[in-house]
């Protein structure tokens, strides 16, 4: 069975469930529950696209719901269109605020993102109040009223939330399957790392975010018309909205498919109860339990339940992959460089970066050739790792320029640098943790094509060729150095690139992991790939590089082969001291 | 309307200003140790309100020196809730994790908190009343309220107060020290982890304080946290995100943003003047006024 | 003083230090040189008690301090003057100073301290109100072992005081280190990437390479051995 078809079978069964209870619950307040916690759970897996898949945390999405039941209601009002209709154009609405709101925001990070959100249904319940609509009844149509969604029988408003609910699941899926979805979370788990395999991070955040808008706009719409009857700012653009949201998905277990289901299912029983047996007494005790609730969940199991039951249920048990992957055609790349060997592939000109005081860079020149091992060496702090930096995007130069093949690079995004064919890793590795071994290398590949299928085949071919395979369904905290280092070289070689920026990746490896690696980076000129590799095990590098680049305090000491370099005084003095050198030069003489 | 009406607005402002400044203060100093922002600070300001309340009607104790006695419990309050509660989910080094997490716990705190005390005292508002809630200075054209002239002076001392224990005693020192460097401050002895224990403290005790102050001149009701939660953030973000002396001054200048607003809207719109202010800052200048850029991470 | 057996350390995933055993006792200046990456910073960390230990055993004073935490390790008389000075940037120079001495057996002779520092570092003296994190980058590292000596500590650590400083501050910043050590009698560990230095002023040294200590012995030993130079530059 494909993948595809197996993830819709648990979704068919659940909504067969769905239609079955609502068929045979007899009491109306029962029923109400269950609309409830459609409801609950449609709105929760809209916020879950953005905060659970993409790792944003919206703390203003009770926006768009407030948007979709305000502008159902309204047009029913002003326009006697019917909410059929309305709420397409209310979601319609609410994806182009997503986009209004979101253009601006995401360009800021963390806090500043958080409070920005928090921001805008304020605004907009400060507007309903103000543009006089402090309480909107729906008006109440007598013939046909199922054509305004005013059904008398509750398993028709039954019906109507499930189908919601079947629809966002079906949108959940389909993103979690496909390109986006694995990108998503790619940026989620480490952002600079998803821009560096080619993933812009930006329009994926704004995809992600007009996406969960329109579920969310639509789960509002029903839910004026299915439950309020009369809405108020409040109980569409309030806070009570977010927190329900924000229980039913933290509970459940954010980033999941099942989680909204689950918290819904959990948390809205328990408050509708609580609130018909104790709310005369105790009012609020609704709210105390939601607030319990967050607090013991952030404590004990912030994940959620659904991803902590499935982590007792595999404890451990990681299954090896069947069978060997399928053969998948490499890119000739060999033959091309027989031809193009020797041109310039990068061209570094008069490159300058300053921080704060310090000369990072200053006017750093050299050429990388097409089928070359260039080695960059300097003592710590010779702005080896800035100079990467720059190559890749993650920083514009002050001064000077990047060309690769021939073209203008510096001032591009990284995902763009990478599209064009520069692979980049890490000092410290970067991995995806939540993600397989497989699915990081996967969204490498995703580079190169947007069908799954196709970067899945690509992705195990990677592994393959590093004898990684047996790890494919592993997760990154469970390998050893070696085989993370293998993974993020695999990873950067799935985006199929001419030149690829290795920095330090012998670090932290032993001496016979140090055998191995060097092996697999000797090869990659071979297969058409350039490499440009920062070390400080100079032994190494000695033997690899074909060409070496001596930076200190920013500067280009020498540049040579490794011989030669090794051996001239200014290096000798960068590296152990102009003392060290005198002594040396003294003992010689 | 003429200048003097103007003055009386900015007046008016300014005054209302000085205790928002207080409560924003406990907040930056929060964010500035921990890297916290507590959701719940506008709670535990509703809850020094209501003990205040308590004090001047049960005991007669004139809410100036009430607001005072908040500081103490309030403090030890704060301690506490951050031993039990936010100690554990902060010190796992990944920012953006430990900042999702504090917010959503402080959420759930400041609902437990808001409905918690909905139920056990009732939801109707209640006022404190005093001699000179409802007299006025006389400042040649224009009138200031006393209640709120006297809540403004002990809204300043306090600051003072705590500017003082940040620049002249050793554990203040200490605080700017761990949230400068928690690393660096482990080497000198500074226990990073009391630290954030005092701050959170502090911060909640100040912002009891400004409670008590506030229930000097407004209703005390349980929903009242809500009002002034997004009027601390926005003054600790205006002033710049971690500096106190930032917070300050971004409390009295949305004092004043809410005052001059009122001059063009009416009073239903009276945050969006600020509410504009704080997206225009997040925009244009996200390091506000007061410009400290934050550890990087 | 210092006894640190198999220690072993993993830090973002990586296998940072691995079977380290080295002494300091009592008095001695003790080097640790080699290339970047080698794990020295990691290994000073672990002694303070900023990372934690993956196995092994640290004895300080003859007492096991694995458990304990950094700010606890101070308390005992470890001072750490930490790579990249870090120095409390919007803390006054005296305020970074008096933080040094926060402990309390230091803050008795807080101002015997705050005279001997500016003894050795007379231009601290002048900027005493000036912010830290206006200083440049070798007033900071002046502060910072300033602040580390503030806390009259017993043994310590001093994390490549060179790192980003011109040639000329070098000399300067070596200078007060052998100063410090002829004026207070200091137990001294040292770990540095410029050999000669570091070496020239120690009692004793290792070179550690890769997470392990390949290479030990005193100071003239160290000087002449061609096996230091491979470390560095692989020939």
């Amino acid at each position: 069975m494909s993948p595809r078809a197996r993830g819709l079978l648990p979704i068919l069964v659940v909504l067969a469930v769905g239609v079955l209870l609502i068929f045979t619950l007899q009491e109306r307040y029962h029923q109400r529950v269950l609309t409830l916690v459609l409801l609950w759970a449609t709105m929760g897996l809209a916020w879950n696209i953005i905060s659970g898949y993409a790792g944003q945390t919206s703390f203003g999405h009770q926006a768009f719901f407030g948007i979709g039941a305000y502008g159902t209601v309204l047009l029913v009002l002003h326009l006697g269109l019917t909410p059929w209709i309305g709420m397409l154009v209310s979601a319609a609405v609410a994806v182009v605020a997503a986009a209004l709101i979101g253009f601006p925001t995401f360009r800021l990070s963390g806090i500043y993102f958080a409070l920005a959100t928090l921001a805008y249904p304020l605004i907009f319940r400060i507007g309903m109040d103000f543009l006089g609509y402090q309480e909107v009844a729906i008006p109440m149509v007598r013939d046909r009223p199922g054509l305004y969604m005013q059904f008398t029988d509750p398993r028709a408003n039954g019906l109507l939330c499930l189908g919601a609910f079947a629809a966002a699941l079906l949108l959940s899926h389909a993103i979690e399957i496909s390109r986006l979805g694995y990108r998503l979370r790619a940026l989620r788990e480490n952002e600079q790392a998803a821009e560096a395999m080619g993933v812009d991070t930006f329009r994926c955040k704004m995809a992600a975010y007009m996406l969960s808008a329109a579920p969310a706009a639509i789960a509002g719409a029903i839910y004026a018309h299915v439950i309020l009857y009369v809405v108020t700012p409040d109980s569409t653009f309030g806070v009570l909205v977010i927190v329900q949201t924000l229980v039913v998905c933290l509970v459940g277990g954010i980033g999941s498919l099942w989680g909204p289901l689950i918290g819904a299912g959990l948390m809205v029983p328990t408050g509708e109860f609580l609130d018909a047996s104790l709310g005369d007494r105790l009012p609020g005790i609704q709210g105390v339990v939601y607030g319990a609730a967050l607090v013991l969940i952030m404590l004990v199991a912030p994940e959620g339940l659904y991803w902590r039951l499935r982590g007792l249920l595999q404890r451990g048990r990681v299954e090896a992959p069947s069978g060997a992957p399928a053969a998948v055609d490499m890119p000739a790349r060999a033959a091309h460089l027989a031809g193009a060997a020797g041109q310039a592939l990068l061209e570094v000109r008069g490159v300058a970066r300053s921080f704060i005081g310090v000369q990072a860079l200053d006017d750093v020149s050299f050429t990388v050739r097409e089928g070359d091992i260039l080695g960059i060496i300097g003592p710590n702090g010779a702005g080896k790792t800035t100079l990467f930096n720059v190559l890749n995007g993650f920083l514009p130069p002050d001064r000077g320029e990047v060309r690769y093949a021939g073209e203008r690079i510096s001032g591009l995004r990284p995902s763009a640098v990478c599209r064009l064919g520069v692979g980049r890793t890490f000092q410290v590795v970067r991995t995806f943790p939540q993600l397989t071994v497989l699915e990081n290398v996967m969204v490498g590949a995703f580079t190169r094509t947007a069908a799954e299928r196709e970067a899945r085949d690509r992705a195990a071919a990677a592994l393959q060729r590093f004898g990684l395979w047996p790890r494919a369904h592993a997760r990154p905290g469970s390998l050893t150095t070696l085989e993370l280092r293998l993974m993020e070289l695999a990873r950067c070689l799935a985006t199929e690139p001419r030149l690829v920026l290795l920095d330090e990746p012998l670090a932290g490896l032993g001496a016979g992991s140090v055998e191995a690696m060097l092996g697999h980076i000797r090869r990659l000129p071979q297969a058409g790939v350039t490499v440009a590799i920062i070390e400080h095990t100079m032994y190494a590098l000695v033997r690899l590089a074909d060409r070496l680049l001596v930076l200190d305090h920013g500067r280009c000491l020498a540049e040579g082969p490794p011989a030669d370099v090794t051996r001239e005084a200014a290096v000798i003095e960068a590296y152990l001291g102009k003392r060290w050198l005198h002594r040396a030069q003294g003992l010689r003489a | 309307m003429s200048a003097a009406d103007l003055v009386q607005y900015v007046a008016t402002g300014l005054l209302v200003g000085g205790v928002y400044a207080l409560m924003s203060i406990g907040l930056a100093l929060i964010f500035g140790v921990m890297r916290v922002v507590n959701f719940a600070q506008g709670d535990f300001m509703m809850l020094g309100m209501y003990l205040t309340y308590y004090l001047a009607v049960g005991y007669h104790v004139d809410p100036l020196l009430g607001a005072l006695l908040a500081l103490p419990p309030f403090f030890v309050a704060g301690w506490l809730v951050h031993r039990a509660l936010l100690a554990r989910v902060t010190g796992s080094g990944d920012a953006q994790r430990q900042l999702d997490a504090t917010l959503i716990l402080t959420l759930g705190l400041s609902l437990i908190i808001t409905n918690a005390t909905a139920m056990i005292l009732s939801p109707m508002p209640r006022a404190i009343r005093t001699g000179y809630a409802t007299q006025a200075f006389v400042l040649g054209p224009i009138l200031i309220n006393q209640a709120r002239a006297y809540a403004f002076l002990m809204a300043v001392l306090l600051a003072g107060l705590v500017y003082l224990f940040l620049t002249r005693t050793d554990l203040g020192k200490a605080l700017r020290a761990a949230a400068d460097e928690p690393e660096a401050a482990g080497y000198q002895g500074i226990d990073v982890r009391t630290m954030h224990g005092v701050a959170f403290g502090v911060g909640v005790a100040l912002v009891a304080a400004a409670g008590g102050l506030l229930a000097m001149y407004h209703p005390i009701e349980p929903t009242v946290a809500v009002n002034f939660i997004v009027l601390m953030f926005v003054a600790v973000v205006l002033g710049g995100l971690g500096s106190i002396p930032g917070a300050f001054a971004g409390g009295l200048l949305i004092g004043l943003v809410q005052a001059v607003t009122l001059l063009v809207l009416p009073l239903q719109l009276q945050n969006t003047g600020v509410f504009i202010a704080f997206l225009l800052v997040l925009y244009l200048r996200p390091q506000g006024l007061f410009g400290r850029r934050l550890r990087t991470v | 003083m210092l006894k640190v057996s198999g220690l072993s350390v993993v830090h973002g995933g990586l296998h940072a230090l691995e079977g380290v055993s080295l002494e300091v006792r009592s008095g001695e200046f003790v080097t640790i040189v080699g290339p970047n990456g080698a794990g020295k910073t990691t290994l000073l960390k672990a002694v303070s008690g900023a990372v934690p230990a993956a196995d092994g055993r640290i004895e300080y004073q003859g007492r096991d301090i694995g458990r304990l935490s950094a700010a606890a390790r101070a308390r005992l008389g470890i001072g750490h003057v930490p790579e990249g000075r870090k120095v409390f940037p919007s803390l006054t120079v005296l305020e970074n100073l008096e933080m040094g001495s926060y402990r309390t057996e230091a803050k008795r002779r807080r101002a015997e301290g705050l005279e001997s520092v500016f003894a050795l570092f007379p231009i601290l003296r002048d900027r005493t109100g000036q912010l830290a994190g206006a200083l440049s980058g070798g007033q900071q590292q002046m502060l910072a072992l300033g602040r580390g000596l503030m806390a009259q500590p017993d043994l310590l650590l001093l994390d490549e005081p060179s790192q980003g400083l011109a040639p000329r501050l070098v000399e300067t910043i070596f200078e007060a280190i052998a100063e410090m050590r002829r004026q207070r009698r200091l137990t001294i560990l040292l770990v540095e990437q410029r050999v000669v230095e570091a070496v020239e002023l120690c009692d004793r040294a290792y070179v550690i390479e890769t997470g392990r200590i390949v290479l030990e012995g005193d100071k003239a030993t160290l000087l002449e051995d061609p096996r230091v130079q491979r470390a560095y530059l692989g020939s």
